[in-house]
Formats: C-alpha cells, sequence, structure tokens
C-alpha cells in the first residue's frame, strides 16, 4: 500500500515507520551515551519492569544490562514518599516523576524519570536524569553566579532600581531605592511601592508600566513622596523584561533629579522674579497673564500702580532709601490682594497686579484696600513718609487679545489717574483710550511725514517799521503740517507730540534744515530784496541736547549761511528746566554768532537775574499783551520793551494786527513788529513774491 | 478509622478523563510547560474559553496586581498575571473543580484562603508570591479527589478534623495518602514545574512544604472557629512568627474579598 492508497496514510506512515528508520533511532538509542534509557512495560500486577536498558543505564544502577532485563523497576528506584511508580506509566501521555534510585552499591541517587509511552500502549521508554547531574550543578552554578553579579550590581548601584515580577508587582528593589524612599524593601516590593507614588502621577506611571509591559521603552518624569511627606522628583526609565515561561515584567530605573530641579527652579525664580522685592518680573506676569486669557471664561482685573513722587524719595534720601520703600510697598501689596491674585513688579516704582475677577467693584475694591494700606506712614531713616499712588484698572475685555493689550489698557487708566491729581484710583474710560489710540496714530503719521518730509514751512516778516518806512530785518519760518485726512493740524499739537515721542530732535533739524535751505534760495532769487536773518524756533527740549550746537553749525555750513543770518527762538519755559545747559548751549551759539530770541515773554516765569546773563538778542512779546494794548492794558508791554532797552537788547512785538497797535508800540519805543498787521504767515512762493513787491504791509502806518 | 483501599491510578485516570472534556484547558496547561510559549499564543488558546478567558482578565485587573481596570487585552492579561498563573487557572478548569458542585465542604472558601495566605507569607520562605498563590490555589485538589472517589467518607473526616496536620493524617490513614500528596500526584501528571510538585509532597513533613503548612494554619485560624493553633514558628521552621499574625490575617482576610471576586466564586 502506498501512502497516496488511503485518505489516513499519512498517520498511518507516522505510527509505522520503516523498518530501516527505526533500527537507526534503535542503535542510536543504544550507542548513546549521554542519556539513561530503559525501556519497560507492566506485569501482571500493575508493575512496571524492566525489557531493555541501554549501556548508560548499566553503567548508572552498576548492573550489566543482561541483569537489569527483566528486573521490576522498585528493585531499582522508589517513588518519593506518597508516590507511586506505576504511577508513571500512563498510556495517554507522557509523565515525569522524582525518584531515588539505588545502585549496585547501595548508593542512592536522586533522579528523574521522564516515561513516554509507545503507540501500541505496551511499552514506555524510561529517561532517567540525575536531579542534579554534574552539568546541572554546574549550569546551576553559572546562573547562581550570573544572579549574584547581577544582584550585586543592582544592589549597589547608586541608581534606584526596581524590577517587577509580573505586572506592576515587584520582586526586586535595590538599596538605593530604599534609601531614596526612605523605607525597607519589603514595603515596596509587590505592589507596595505604588503607595510611595505621587498621587497626581499614579496613572502616568502605571501607563508607563504597561508600555513596558507591552515591549515599549518609557521614559517620564514621575514625582514620588518619600517616608518623610517630601516630594521626590525622578527621571524614571522603564525597560520591558521577558522571563521565558514566567512572562513580562519591567526593569525601572528613577534617576533622583530633585535636587537638579530646585536649583534650575531656583534659576527661574530668579530670572522671573525680582531680587529686591522678590515680586515676579514681566515675564512671569506675561504668563499668568497669558493663561487667564487663554481661558475665554477666566475672570480677570489688571491693575497698573505707579507710585507717585517716588523720584523725589530717591533724589532727596538716596536709592537705598528708594529700595527701602519699594520693599515695603511690595509687602503691603502682597497682603492687600486676594489669594489667587498675582502681584509683579513692572518696572522702577510701577507694580501691576492681576485679581481673579470678573467684577469692576470688586476689582475698585482691591485697588482701594492698596492705596488705603500704600497710605500708611514709613519711615525711612527718621524720615515719614506717607506713599500714595495712582491707579489704573481695566477689566478683560473682547479687545484684549493679549497680555500687551491689557497691560496698555491698565496703563492708560492710570496716566488718567495721574493726570487728574494723583492718589487716585481710575477705571479705564472709553473717551480717554479712543484718545490715546488716536494719539498713537498721530504720532505714527508725524514719523511718517517727517520721513517723507511733508512737514512744510510757512514764513512771516519781522520788519522795523518807523512811518511808512519799513525795514525787512527777519523772517520767522513756521512748522505746518497739512495731514492727509485731518487737514491742518496745529503746530502746538504736533510740536507736543514730538516732544512727548521722541521726534522732537528730528522735527527741529528738518525745520533748521528747511527754513536755511529757503533763505539760501531767497539769497540766490532776491538778492538785496532777500530777508537778511531767519528765525527758527527751538523746543525746550532741544535745550538739553548737547549736539544742538554741532548740528546748527553744519546746517549752517550745508547751505552756505552765515551764524549772524540764523536767529534761534526759545521759549521762557526752556530756560526754566534746566538753566545752566541752556545757558550753556546758548552761550556756544552766541559764540559762533547765531542770534538768541526769547519767545513769548513775559508768559512764563524767567529769571531777570539769568536773563542778564544770558546772550539775548530779542525778546519777543507775546501777542497776549500786544492784543490788550487797545484796551488801555499797555503795562505789560511797556515794562518788557523797557525792560529790553534797559538790558541793551532788541525787542519784537508779536501778533500785531492792527494800525492801533502799530501806533502805540510806536509810542513805546518798540518798532520791530511781527504780526498780520504787517502780513499773513506765507508760503515759500508767496514770500518770496512778498519780497519782490517790496514787502508790502497788509495795514497801512499809523502815521 | 477505617482505611479505604483507594486507586491512585483509577483517581487520576478520571482526571485525564475529564481534561479531555476541556481541550482548551489542557493545551494551555501543555504550552504553559514550554518555554518557548510565548503571550500571544498562550492568550489565543485562553481566548478560545471564555469561562477561563474572563478569569484571566478579572485576576489581572485585581487589585493585587496594581493595574485595575487598566488591562484591556487577553495577551497583556496573561502577562501581568504570570504563565503559572494562567496554568493554574487552566488546571481548575481542568480538573473539573470550577463549576462542580461535588466538592468538599467549604472547598473554595479553603482554596481562596490558602491562596491568599500562601502569598502573604511568600516572602519569608523566597517564594514568589505569584507562584505561591498558586500552589495555594491547587493545593486542595487533591481533596476534590478523594471526595469524588468516597464522597461520604471523606465529608466524615472533613466535618470530624481540624484542617491542617489532624486531617492530613485522617486522609492518610483512610487512603494511604494526604490530599495535598495526592495533588502532587496530579500536578506532577500534568508537568508542572518540579519546584510546586515537592512543595505539595512534603506538606505533611519535609522543609519545602513549610511554607504551605503555614498557609494551612493560617487558613485554619481564619475559617474554622474550633480550629486548634499550632505555633508558626515550628510550623514554618522559623521563617514566620506569631508577631505579626494578627496583621496577616487581617491582611489575608482583606485579600480573599478582592481574588474571589477575581475568580468568580
Amino acid at each position: 500500500m502506498t501512502v497516496s492508497d488511503t485518505p489516513t496514510g499519512r498517520d498511518a506512515l507516522s505510527s509505522r515507520q520503516p523498518d530501516d528508520v527505526v533500527a537507526a533511532v534503535f542503535h542510536a538509542a543504544a550507542a548513546e551515551r549521554e542519556t539513561v534509557l530503559i525501556v519497560a512495560e507492566l506485569d501482571e500486577q500493575g508493575e512496571p519492569v524492566i525489557r531493555w536498558a541501554n549501556p548508560m543505564a548499566s553503567e548508572l544502577v552498576g548492573l550489566a544490562s543482561s541483569d537489569l532485563e527483566g528486573t521490576r523497576l522498585r528493585d531499582h528506584m522508589t517513588g518519593l514518599p506518597g508516590s507511586r511508580l506505576s504511577s508513571m506509566c500512563r498510556r495517554e501521555r507522557s509523565t515525569t516523576t522524582a525518584v531515588s534510585l539505588r545502585t549496585a552499591t547501595g548508593e542512592r541517587l536522586a533522579c528523574r524519570v521522564r516515561a513516554v509511552p509507545a503507540p501500541d500502549g505496551r511499552l514506555w521508554t524510561l529517561q532517567v536524569q540525575r536531579a542534579q547531574s554534574d552539568r546541572e550543578l554546574a549550569l546551576r552554578a553559572s546562573a547562581d553566579a550570573h544572579e549574584q553579579r547581577f544582584r550585586v550590581l543592582a544592589e549597589r548601584s547608586p541608581v534606584p532600581t526596581m524590577m517587577s515580577e509580573q505586572g506592576m508587582r515587584l520582586g526586586h528593589v535595590n538599596d538605593a531605592l530604599c534609601v531614596l524612599l526612605g523605607v525597607p524593601a519589603d514595603r515596596l516590593t509587590g505592589t507596595g511601592w505604588m503607595s510611595y507614588a505621587h498621587p497626581d502621577d499614579l496613572a502616568l506611571i502605571t501607563d508607563t508600566a504597561v508600555a513596558a509591559l507591552s515591549g515599549q521603552e518609557r521614559e517620564i518624569h514621575a514625582r514620588f513622596i518619600d517616608s518623610h511627606g517630601l516630594v521626590r522628583h525622578t527621571d524614571m526609565r522603564c525597560t520591558p523584561l521577558h522571563t521565558p515561561g514566567v512572562g513580562d515584567g519591567f526593569v525601572a530605573t528613577l534617576e533622583d533629579i530633585t535636587e537638579r530641579l530646585a536649583f534650575e527652579a531656583q534659576l527661574s525664580y530668579q530670572a522671573t522674579h525680582d531680587s529686591l522685592t522678590g515680586l515676579p518680573l514681566r515675564t512671569r506676569l506675561w504668563e499668568h497673564l497669558k493663561t487667564a486669557l487663554d481661558d475665554p471664561d477666566a475672570p480677570l482685573a489688571c491693575m497698573f500702580l505707579d507710585l507717585d513722587n517716588f523720584k523725589i524719595v530717591n533724589d532727596s534720601l538716596g536709592h537705598t532709601a528708594g529700595d527701602k520703600l519699594l520693599v515695603e510697598i511690595a509687602r503691603r501689596l502682597k497682603a492687600a490682594v486676594r489669594p489667587g491674585d498675582l502681584v509683579a513688579r513692572f518696572g522702577g516704582d510701577e507694580f501691576v497686579v492681576a485679581c481673579a475677577t470678573a467684577s469692576l467693584d470688586a476689582a475698585l475694591e482691591v485697588a482701594d484696600r492698596m492705596l488705603r494700606v500704600l497710605a500708611d506712614p514709613v519711615d525711612l531713616d527718621g524720615v515719614e513718609i506717607h506713599p500714595r499712588a495712582s491707579v489704573g484698572v481695566v477689566l478683560r475685555g473682547p479687545d484684549h487679545a493679549t497680555p500687551d493689550d491689557l497691560i496698555r489698557d491698565c496703563d492708560i487708566a492710570m496716566y488718567q489717574a495721574k493726570s487728574r491729581g494723583k492718589g487716585r484710583i481710575m477705571a479705564l474710560d472709553e473717551g480717554a483710550r479712543t484718545a490715546v489710540y488716536d494719539t498713537l496714530t498721530l504720532v505714527s503719521e508725524l514719523r511718517l511725514a517727517l520721513e517723507e518730509r511733508t512737514i512744510t514751512l510757512c514764513y512771516q516778516p519781522i520788519m522795523r517799521c518807523e512811518g511808512a518806512d519799513g525795514e525787512l530785518l527777519s523772517v520767522e519760518a513756521l512748522a505746518r503740517w497739512d495731514h492727509p485726512t485731518r487737514g491742518p493740524v496745529p503746530a502746538e499739537q504736533f510740536v507736543r507730540l514730538a516732544e512727548e515721542h521722541g521726534l522732537v530732535r528730528e522735527l527741529g533739524q528738518h525745520v533748521l534744515d528747511a527754513a536755511c535751505a529757503s533763505l539760501a534760495e531767497w539769497q540766490r532769487q532776491l538778492g538785496p530784496l532777500a530777508p537778511p536773518r531767519i528765525n527758527v524756533n527751538l523746543s525746550a527740549l532741544q535745550m538739553n541736547d548737547s549736539r544742538l550746537v554741532q548740528a546748527v553749525k553744519r546746517t549752517l555750513r550745508r547751505h552756505g549761511l552765515r551764524p549772524e543770518q540764523l536767529c534761534l527762538e526759545i521759549t521762557e519755559s526752556a530756560l526754566v528746566i534746566d538753566p545752566a545747559a541752556a545757558s550753556a548751549i546758548l552761550l556756544q551759539l552766541r559764540d559762533h554768532g547765531v542770534q538768541v530770541a526769547i519767545d513769548d515773554f513775559g508768559t512764563g516765569y524767567s529769571s531777570l537775574a539769568y536773563l542778564r546773563r544770558l546772550p539775548v538778542t530779542y525778546l519777543k512779546v507775546d501777542r497776549s499783551f500786544v492784543a490788550e494794548l487797545e484796551d488801555g492794558h499797555t503795562m505789560v508791554t511797556h515794562a518788557v520793551v523797557g525792560l529790553a532797552h534797559s538790558l541793551g537788547i532788541g525787542v519784537v512785538a508779536e501778533g500785531v494786527e492792527t494800525a492801533r497797535q502799530m501806533e502805540i508800540l510806536e509810542e513805546m519805543n518798540c518798532a520791530v513788529l511781527q504780526g498780520f498787521g504787517i502780513s499773513r504767515p506765507l508760503d515759500g512762493p508767496a514770500f518770496a513774491a512778498w519780497c519782490r513787491a517790496g514787502y508790502p504791509r497788509a495795514l497801512a502806518s499809523a502815521s | 478509622m477505617t482505611t479505604v483501599e483507594l486507586d491512585i491510578d483509577d483517581l487520576l485516570e478520571s482526571l485525564d478523563t475529564m481534561a479531555s472534556q476541556r481541550p482548551v484547558a489542557a493545551q494551555i496547561v501543555a504550552m504553559t510547560n514550554d518555554d518557548r510559549a510565548g503571550a500571544g499564543e498562550l492568550a489565543a488558546a485562553v481566548g478560545a474559553d471564555v469561562a477561563l478567558a474572563t478569569k484571566v482578565m478579572r485576576l489581572a485587573n485585581s487589585a493585587y496586581f496594581g493595574l485595575s481596570g487598566r488591562v484591556p487585552s487577553l495577551q497583556f492579561a496573561v502577562t501581568v498575571i504570570g504563565f503559572n498563573s494562567v496554568r493554574s487557572l487552566a488546571t481548575v478548569a481542568l480538573a473539573g473543580i470550577d463549576d462542580a458542585h461535588a466538592l468538599p465542604e467549604g472547598f473554595w472558601h479553603v482554596s481562596v484562603h490558602l491562596a491568599v495566605a500562601s502569598r502573604t507569607v511568600a516572602p519569608q520562605f523566597q517564594v514568589n508570591p505569584t507562584d505561591a498563590m498558586c500552589l495555594g490555589l491547587l493545593a486542595e485538589l487533591g481533596a476534590a479527589l478523594l471526595h469524588q472517589a468516597d464522597t461520604n467518607g471523606y465529608a466524615e473526616i472533613v466535618a470530624e478534623t481540624d484542617l491542617g496536620a489532624e486531617r492530613f493524617l485522617a486522609e492518610s490513614r483512610r487512603y494511604g495518602v494526604c490530599a495535598p500528596e495526592l495533588t502532587a500526584d496530579a500536578l506532577q501528571q500534568w508537568s508542572f514545574p518540579i519546584g510546586m510538585v515537592d512543595a505539595l509532597r512534603a506538606v505533611p513533613h519535609g522543609t519545602e512544604g513549610a511554607m504551605l503548612r503555614t498557609a494551612y494554619e493560617l487558613t485554619g485560624r481564619i475559617t474554622r472557629r474550633e480550629h486548634k493553633p499550632t505555633p508558626l514558628d515550628r510550623l514554618s521552621e522559623r521563617r514566620v512568627s506569631e508577631t505579626q499574625t494578627r496583621a496577616r490575617i487581617a491582611a489575608i482576610r482583606a485579600d480573599v474579598t478582592d481574588l474571589r471576586s477575581a475568580l468568580g466564586l
């Protein structure tokens, strides 16, 4: 019969091997020098009887094969107490049995017998192994040595290490882990260690262990709580560990990074907190505000607090006292706010408070409390100070997308408070905010106009008038800004903006340059009809600019003008700010040959003593005094004219508009006039035409 | 006490017969003896027996393994509880004692306590607690077999003897073998690790049986009011003292509920 002759041919082949194969296997078994093999069968009493034994079996027992064959198995081995040898011979499957084997010399050897039933169910092949053969002992010794090396390595390792036996259950922890958590090993093995995981991190730790049990390596930042209740931060690295025949576990090392994190936190704290007051700085404030703004439902009010007159404390009592005051203010502010509110030092004497409230009333209440606690006296080196502050308050609104938006608005509110008399609290006023936005826009446009040189000049002549005769002494350059959408912007407005936003030098240089260029051009065009001089106004702030003198000299040189062809007009207020600096600059200008006029004289508070020492060429009587001449109020103008004459300097009457005014001024011996009565301010070409026309006065001479 | 001629071979034979009725469990027991078997293959085999798979999942998600509710797959469950636990659960199914009605009085009550008591004292014997739990859980398998073979006689023994040495002696006198020894024969037949077999066989006498002897004593103290305590120091060969007994018993009581629930008992 061939295999293909029957549907079960394959099974039949496996159970009935060819004789040559069986012979080959038998030969190998008979010659086997490593394995003890015995073939047994059951006798009538069900006792295993030896039918055949290989040479190794003969050698182990110490009897010849022929002496073994036919003997009962129990003659050579016994089962352990309670077990019977016959139970090892099972027809259904193989068995393994521990036995005590007795050799011919009476020696007893612990062995294991594996009994494999033959297909016919009559015979069993018994494979006998020493329970602890030399090879096993060697392997065991080697394994023990490996385990010992590993144990020493793990236990002596300074890195806290845990090893799970199954799942989350630890079978082993090293000394370093016990030291880290301050508990003995027996409280960490099993699932005991999990009770030392920080409750907030337990889920993450478990997820990580689960990933490791699934064969993935993971690394996390995990917190544990030691036996003293202190939080230990660790870098936990989990590695899968597979044990054949047992299952999967993991090994985890926990690098203690508590000190490192504390150091980093300290550095971060120092970077984000003010070393003087301990308050958070802008970075931290920004983070706090951003977190709140990112949550559309988070209530938030922001307050900007600026100490009033702090500069006086610093200047009069010194910076140490100023610092002491700031520390005390910070302490009081922290005490005045509510839990969860943030007090930050914004800079200098400015503080910002972020309140978690959606109620303006509640925010104002906090602000009021802050001002009250601030007002308590502070003793600074024996001097009692009553600190005051101005506070701007704003509630978050739809326009506040970023911390910048919020800070900007409460800054606006604070300036409102300050401008209304200091020591006040102001909530943001929409009108004020709109005005500020408008101002900022205008400043931006002014900067553009300066870059594009669209600030233009017009010119108003200054003449000596004696009867019908008139002599053109100079011309005053007046800056004009014709805004593309707003129309003409008053000079007072854009000059103030330039002064407030750091554009005054650019504006002043632009006007000086354009004026000098015009004068040079007129001289070329008009010859003797051209004005001999041009007056240019200086801002008060320019009087503190040490580079002014050089700028003036360069400009004159560039346009080929002589210094005496330029007269710089300054206001009285410019002299008041820093008289010494102003005097020094004016002296340099006069030494160079430039003339100087005091503009709007009589409206400020200039010191007559200074006036005497200043190198002034002209005083210009303010137009308001000229305007009241016709009403009989001549005393001030008279006094100014008299003062100028007494000091030996020239005098110019501004704002002369009527013939009567001219008459009165003539009577006062003030012949140099400027105003609509002479000519309105004219643009460049119109002024040139006016010169060519012989300086026609708008009004006829009084005489 | 009357001696009963007990044919151990017949008893073991009956186990084989029962095993043929639970082929999946038999396959799992065979697989877990093979070091080459992986968790994936084992999980696939367990998955074929819904009742067994449920027990494995419940046990893996029990508080004992620290992963309550976090073990979603059978393969992961197998790795969590370990192959030995899977083999033990399969053996319970294989022996037909998971749903048998003809069991000795309080069989599972005692077995679950033995399992928890074993794993509680395992560290004192340098034994893997999970392996100890498996050992305790299966220790009374022999009692189930004796009860099947001699229902009335064995019921009498259970009723009249205290759990532990007194009962082992009574069983040996009546059947020539005590329950843990019979369990050892059965586990040996299924090729369980020789260490487990030896530990069971040495329960009446021998160092390797000290842990289970201790577990029997603790179980007796918990489950039987009339239990006559034997000093733990002697039973455990000085591994376990009496000083911590109250705390241990409290811990065992608490864990028993968890394990009972995990096993669906």
